[in-house]
């Protein structure tokens, strides 16, 4: 019985226009709108690419330095057969080398970074490149001074200087997490070599990627125009579902099917509950369409799907609450009055609050925190929090707010259930 | 047997229904007659369990209904006055909507659909969407929608306001035959015709009031005394009604455009005075014809005013 009432009211959705165009053909016409319009915008023009550029500018090389390493471990008093071990020894543990030829050039690694070469080049003229976002000078006596330190600790220690762009955290944190790990091991490189490992193997590019993909998981995902918009469109359209229904089912009253319902034996508890469980079917559907139009047409990936699963189906279950309440009120009152106040004028506050339009955070952030106590705003939190990226558990406070909401419209649809009957 | 004892509706202030009583028998067919506004369909509201009553009980196999509907419900069908329809759904959606809430389902429902199609004749509309539907179409799925679950008892609310005269005669006919198929009928009508072609009992309705009850026969008795002449002229003057009202002060006079009814005791002879008085006003009457009494002069002689407005 309870299924044939969905059935009906799913029905009724569908063969009027007007539903279809409010709560599918809007949201997506104002997804495809918002997210290309304000796309550049909000996203600043940067590609949401994460490889990085690193530009080294080597004025090194082991033929310029060998006479003065030469010359160095003679004063050291380490001459003929010994110098020469000890030279080449030093040429096959080169941390330059191994920077250029192995680390960097792994087909992993290169998925990360993209590598430039360059000699002598004007600092502050590169440093205005935006295309590169760490720029690696090498000295020209870094292995003479790399030797001295690590090998006869002398204190002259062998510099580097690096210059990271700021203006991208995560391809700037790439970079550093690679280069401290390539320091660290050539630092260590004697201590490595006396007790028997190479260098080489210890700073493997394996374990660099994984640094990498370690600063990736910590670091939040960039929320471009298309996931934002549809996220505030989800949120926002959801909300006129219950005006739809409730209006359905205040015109029953007047064409007496309801009273046709009632002498059928259906109880005005389970009359209601049906409305509930389409609303809650309905808004699920709805979002499930945004989202799947998010993905095959706008190109959105996803992330945490398990988490997706939880807001939308609490967020589909507070709208079916709230259907159930505003068909009790209209039921109380007669009119759609209570529908129209709440399409006119609570969705749009709601949605403006919520950041269904722009990020509220950005004018104010106690209208953000107020905006966040609203269904939609703590639903779009919710999901844009998880789409950067973040631990599934931040999304629970949000979704205490919506289960809250879903208990009262609950308690007050029982307060406000019209007890004689909706016919006098 | 279903019982109406003192039954009386107030909505806020407006008593609207005052202290009906009513019975109905298995296998009766009664009909509740009276003008708009009289209050029928709040007394059927009441009778079907829809509209709690303000005062009065109404009572099923000598059971309220107050506290347990069910049984009642399950044996009634009710055809409201109002097209109680979805206009978006087909002929058939809507019945098996209909049907599903009774609790039909599957071959049962399907069998049970196609019968009552076929027995308020849309079989071939069907598919069709109820918004194309024609008046007298709705109005004839309007009382399929109350025959799913085979009623044994029907109670009707003007089943036949404003359509065509064809789509009339159909549903009368059919409503003819469901008597005489047995089923326990009350049939709410403001078309004195109506009742009399279907119903044995009649009650007559009027302010919230039952004002007379009985057969056809019963209730003729009533004005068999009594006389209609329906005057017709191109216009009645004031003075002229005037003049008749005083010569003839029991009668009921009523002036509808070019149409002039007097009710009077059948011991006078009024055809020779009125065309005098007449004649003295200056009123050209076209025709003049003496009527055998019906309902409708029942109600006039009981009211003093016309069922139809
Ligand atoms: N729900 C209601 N609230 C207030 N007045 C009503 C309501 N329903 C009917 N009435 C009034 O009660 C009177 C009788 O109505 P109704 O029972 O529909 O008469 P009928 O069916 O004989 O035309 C009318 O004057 C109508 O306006
Ligand atoms: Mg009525």
């Amino acid at each position: 019985m309870l299924f044939s009432l969905i059935i009906k009211q799913m029905k009724m959705l569908i063969r009027n226009k007007q539903p279809l165009i409010i709560l599918l053909v809007m949201p997506l016409v104002l997804i495809t709108i918002l997210s290309n319009a304000l796309g550049s915008m909000m996203d600043g023009g940067e590609e949401v690419a994460i490889q990085a550029n690193l530009l080294i500018v080597d004025d090194s090389s082991w033929v310029q330095e060998e006479e003065a390493i030469k010359l160095f471990l003679e004063q050291e008093g380490v001459t003929g057969p010994p110098m020469d071990a000890l030279l080449s020894q030093f040429k096959n543990s080169d941390p330059v080398e191994l920077l250029k030829n192995t680390i960097l050039t792994s087909d992993e690694m290169k998925k990360y970074i993209a590598t430039d070469y360059k000699q002598t080049v004007d600092l502050k003229v590169t440093r205005q490149d935006k295309n590169i976002d760490g720029i690696l000078s090498i000295p020209s006596n870094f292995r003479l001074n790399y030797i001295k330190s690590v090998y006869f600790n002398n204190a002259d220690f062998a510099e580097l200087s690096l210059y990271l762009n700021q203006d991208n955290d995560i391809r700037a944190s790439i970079i550093e997490s690679v280069l401290a790990d390539w320091k660290s091991g050539y630092t260590q490189s004697a201590a490595l070599l006396d007790v028997g490992l190479s260098p080489e193997k210890v700073m493997s590019s394996v374990n660099s990627v994984e640094k990498i993909e370690q600063v990736l998981e910590s670091n939040e995902r960039k929320i471009p125009a298309s996931i934002y918009y549809t996220v505030g469109m989800l949120v926002m359209f959801a909300l006129y579902i219950p005006a739809f229904l409730a209006g359905f089912a205040l015109q029953e009253v007047q064409w007496k099917v309801y009273d046709r319902i009632l002498l059928a034996g259906v109880s005005p508890i389970l009359y209601t509950l049906s409305i509930f469980f389409t609303g809650t079917l309905v808004a699920f559907i709805q979002q499930a369409i945004m989202l799947l139009f998010g993905m095959f047409v706008l190109g959105i990936e996803w992330i945490s799907l398990e988490g997706m699963t939880v807001i939308v189906i609490s967020y589909s279950v507070f709208v079916g609450a709230l259907s159930a309440l505003m068909t009790t009120l209209q039921f109380r009152t007669k009119t759609e009055g209570i529908a129209n106040v709440f399409n006119g004028i609570f969705i749009t506050v709601f949605s403006f609050l919520g950041g269904s339009f722009f990020n509220i955070r950005d004018i104010s952030e106690i209208l953000g925190k107020i905006g966040d106590l609203t269904p939609n705003g703590a639903t779009m939190s919710a999901i844009l929090s998880i789409q950067k990226g973040q631990d599934l558990s931040v999304i629970w406070p949000f979704m205490f707010a919506i289960y809250l909401l879903v208990v009262v419209c609950v308690l007050l649809s029982i307060v406000f259930f019209p007890r004689r009957g909706v016919t006098e | 047997m279903l019982q109406a004892i003192s039954l009386s509706k107030k909505f806020k202030t407006k008593e609207v229904v005052r202290e009906i009583n009513m019975e109905l028998l298995a296998g009766e067919s009664v009909g509740l007659l009276g003008p708009n506004g009289a209050g029928k369909s709040t007394t059927i509201s009441m009778l079907s369990s829809l509209v709690i009553p303000t005062s009065g009980d109404v009572l099923w196999n000598d059971k309220s209904i107050s506290k347990n509907p069910e049984p009642l419900r399950k044996t009634l069908g009710v055809v409201p006055q109002e097209i109680a329809l979805y206009p978006e759904l087909s002929a058939r959606e809507n019945l098996a909507f209909f049907g599903r809430i009774y609790g039909l389902k599957g071959e049962l429902l399907e069998t049970r659909i196609t019968e009552v199609l076929k027995k308020i004749g849309l079989s071939d509309r069907q598919k069709d969407i109820v918004k194309t539907f024609s008046g007298g179409m709705k109005r004839r799925l309007n009382i399929g929608a109350a025959l799913l679950h085979k009623p044994s008892m029907l109670i009707m609310d003007e089943p036949t306001v404003g359509i065509d005269p064809q789509s009339r005669t159909y549903i009368l006919e059919t409503v003819k035959q469901f008597v005489e198929e047995g089923m326990t009928l009350l049939y709410t009508s403001h078309y004195m015709e109506e009742v009399e072609m279907l119903c044995d009992k009649i009650y007559i309705m009027d302010q919230g009031r039952i004002i007379a009850y009985g057969t056809k026969e019963e209730l003729k008795e009533l004005v068999s005394d009594n006389q209609t002449i329906e005057l017709k002229a191109d216009l009645f003057t004031a003075n002229f009604e005037k003049a008749l009202g005083e010569r003839f002060p029991k009668a009921t006079l009523r002036i509808e455009e070019k149409i002039l009814t007097i009710s009077m005791s059948k011991s006078e002879e009024p055809l020779a005075t009125i065309f005098a008085i007449a004649a003295a006003n200056n009123v050209v009457i076209t025709s003049a014809i003496v009527k055998v009494p019906s309902l409708e002069d029942v109600f006039l002689h009981l009211t003093g005013k016309a069922l139809r407005d």
